[in-house]
């Protein structure tokens, strides 16, 4: 028989583990929400951002500092990436298939330019915090728990951006309908450009904030954004709300069935909830809730 | 069948055959398959089995292109299904006593039943999302291969089957030659009759091919599995040729290589998984002293492929093709999608 303190502390992990999750999946799905483009490379980048965290951090000691720098890093990285790698896709035929192709090629150079500078090595990072709390027998990681909300209101300020601003306004007028959103004189190139930069620095927050976690090497990002792309394809494809809802539960269902199985065992659970999902409906959660 | 429409059928394969053969591309691949018979005679040791892994690897690039070119089902599942082949052959042979060369057979329609199930759940999605879908089973197998270890041997992988041919690699060189050429020969025979214009039909447009009254739900889920099954194959020969499987043959990094190769040699035909398979290997293994940045030798291969080679180093020459992509987007912006 499982104990209810192991029971809640498993959820209170998953919880936690839900908001960065949900971090990294926000950013993927909202930018093949409004440009169909499936980011392979977005583990790429959230190993970018967690290396410019980390230096920052080792020199400055500064987290705000670091945060800023591997958003703004990841940010020119997301700008680039579209400008010069998928928008000379734009107007194929099968766009969305060449552009899971090419993001694939970039994740392998990131990766592994990585490795060549840096070695496989891997580099620890102080978190922001060591304390503990422990409240009836659970206990509560602060560092954990900050990330948390660090998350959460990244992802609460990105919602803001997409309901109250202009720029929200042309993004969700660019999901709906591309060339209607040209017609009405949208910067489409730009709009793109920049809401890619917005994803891969959400990517790149979580890359900063992860840091200490996972510590940081080369292919740091690969099981986080294995996790993402699952999460995405359950909440359903380019809807922000069903990505956030699916993170959380995600998290906490596997955080729960580690107590049974092994991370890899978790790992066959979740990909099979997405194979269920995608069959069922490909529309994922984001599916029910938006109609 | 009767002897009239398989007379027809024999003139257009003979037809075909002989048109084929006049390009560049066809004459190349023959006189390669002559070259192949007598490279014994001059290579041994490491580049001998720099050749068989070659051909190997010719399998498996043409049967992901007989898939993912012909059809358009881009399938991430390739490489689990190559490693689940590679299993099943090892495993058959060492814990049943099965035969070899049966057991390598019976690996294909072992990949044939576990391909199965994905063909059906994919018939209804398109594009993008068939590349998810079949990450996710690609994913799932290649977790139980590492979780399963009363089976598979678990992370370290399985060992101590039986050799081929009492570990001659002469042999086993001639049989993967003879092996690869008839499935390539096969999955030729396939792209050049009705099944391979339904084929390119689907990948353009499947409504259409569909109103023209094709069934074309069993022409997919018949070109998945047969594809698939030539992976198993390969996966079985690729046991027997390195002596070990392991999960690591199954990841998803893999899949990426043979998408490599498939995608710079041009996916949209069988020729073109060829050139790229020999032209990709053969710069891997020149590029083998660099080591670890060969990785990323791959990256920008597939980055370049696609921005500036869409169509592959064979190129487009179907220009049917082109023309029918014109048309179905003019269709497509008339209809405002």
């Amino acid at each position: 028989m499982v104990s209810v303190e192991l029971l809640v502390q498993q959820l209170i992990n998953g919880l936690f583990f839900g908001g960065q999750l949900a971090l990294l999946a926000v950013g993927f799905t909202l930018i093949w929400g409004v440009a169909r483009v499936l980011n392979f490379a977005h583990g790429g980048i959230f190993m970018i951002g967690a290396y410019v965290g980390a230096f920052t951090i080792a020199a400055t000691e500064s987290w705000l500092l670091a945060i800023a720098l591997g958003m703004a890093v990841t940010f020119v990285l997301g700008v680039g990436t579209e400008a010069f790698l998928i928008r000379p896709l734009r107007g194929r035929t099968e766009f969305d298939i060449a552009a899971i192709i090419a993001t694939l090629g970039l994740w392998f150079v990131l990766e592994h330019s990585m490795r060549l500078v840096f070695s496989s090595r891997q580099r620890s990072v102080d978190p922001i915090t060591r304390e503990i709390w422990i409240v009836q027998d659970i206990v509560i990681n602060v560092n954990r728990m900050i990330i948390f909300f660090i998350s959460i209101l990244a992802i609460g300020l990105l919602f803001a951006l997409i309901k109250y601003t202009k720029f929200g306004l042309a993004v969700r007028a660019a999901a709906e309908d591309d060339q209607t959103t040209k017609l009405m004189g949208v910067n489409l190139p730009r709009t793109y450009a920049i809401t890619f930069g917005i994803s891969t620095a959400l990517a790149g927050l979580a890359g900063v904030l992860l840091g200490p976690i996972f510590s940081v090497y080369p292919s740091v990002g690969d099981r986080p954004f294995l996790l993402a792309f699952i999460v995405v394809m359950i909440g359903g494809l380019g809807s922000v709300r069903g990505t956030l809802i699916a993170a959380i539960s995600l998290a906490i269902i596997r955080a729960v069935a580690l107590i049974w199985t092994s991370a890899e065992g978790a790992m066959i659970l979740l990909f099979a909830c997405m194979a269920a999902v995608l069959i069922v409906s490909p529309e994922g959660i984001g599916g029910w809730i938006e109609s | 069948m009767n002897s009239e429409s398989l007379g027809i059928l024999v003139d257009r394969v003979r037809k075909d055959v002989r048109e084929n053969l006049e390009t560049t591309s066809g004459k190349a691949i023959a006189v390669g398959f002559l070259v192949a018979f007598v490279v014994p005679f001059f290579a041994g040791g490491y580049s001998l089995d720099v050749a068989t892994q070659a051909l190997i690897f010719i399998l498996v690039v043409t049967s992901w292109n007989f898939i993912a070119g012909y059809f358009g089902i881009l399938t991430f599942a390739h490489a689990a299904l190559f490693g689940v082949g590679g299993y099943a052959a090892a495993i058959l042979a060492a814990e049943l006593g099965i035969p070899v060369i049966l057991a390598i057979f019976l690996a294909g329609i072992i990949t044939a039943a576990f391909s199965l199930p994905m063909a059906v759940s994919l018939l209804h999605l398109h594009g993008a999302y068939v590349a998810m879908l079949t990450i996710a089973y690609a994913e799932i197998i290649f977790f139980v291969s590492v979780m399963w270890r009363d089976v598979t041997g678990g992370p370290t992988g399985y060992t101590g089957f039986p050799a081929l041919f009492g570990g001659d690699r002469v042999l086993l060189y001639y049989f993967v030659l003879i092996v690869v050429a008839l499935l390539v020969a096969v999955q030729y025979l396939f792209t050049i009759n009705r099944f391979g214009l339904v084929a390119r039909a689907i990948r353009e447009s499947e409504d259409a091919a569909q109103m023209l009254g094709n069934n074309t739900r069993r022409y997919k889920l018949l070109g998945f599995v047969f594809g698939s099954t030539l992976a198993g194959i390969a996966g079985a020969l690729q046991a027997y040729n390195i002596r070990i499987i392991s999960p690591p043959v199954l990841e998803l990094e893999r899949m990426i290589e043979f998408m490599a190769m498939g995608i710079v040699g041009g996916i949209r035909s069988l020729s073109g998984g060829i050139l790229g398979t020999i032209v990709v290997y053969g710069l891997m293994e020149v590029l083998r002293p660099i080591g670890g940045a060969r990785l990323l030798v791959w990256g920008i291969l597939l980055i370049v492929a696609i921005l500036y080679f869409p169509n592959g180093l064979i190129g487009s020459k179907d220009q049917l093709g082109s023309i029918q992509d014109r048309v179905v987007n003019a269709i497509r912006e008339r209809l405002g999608r």
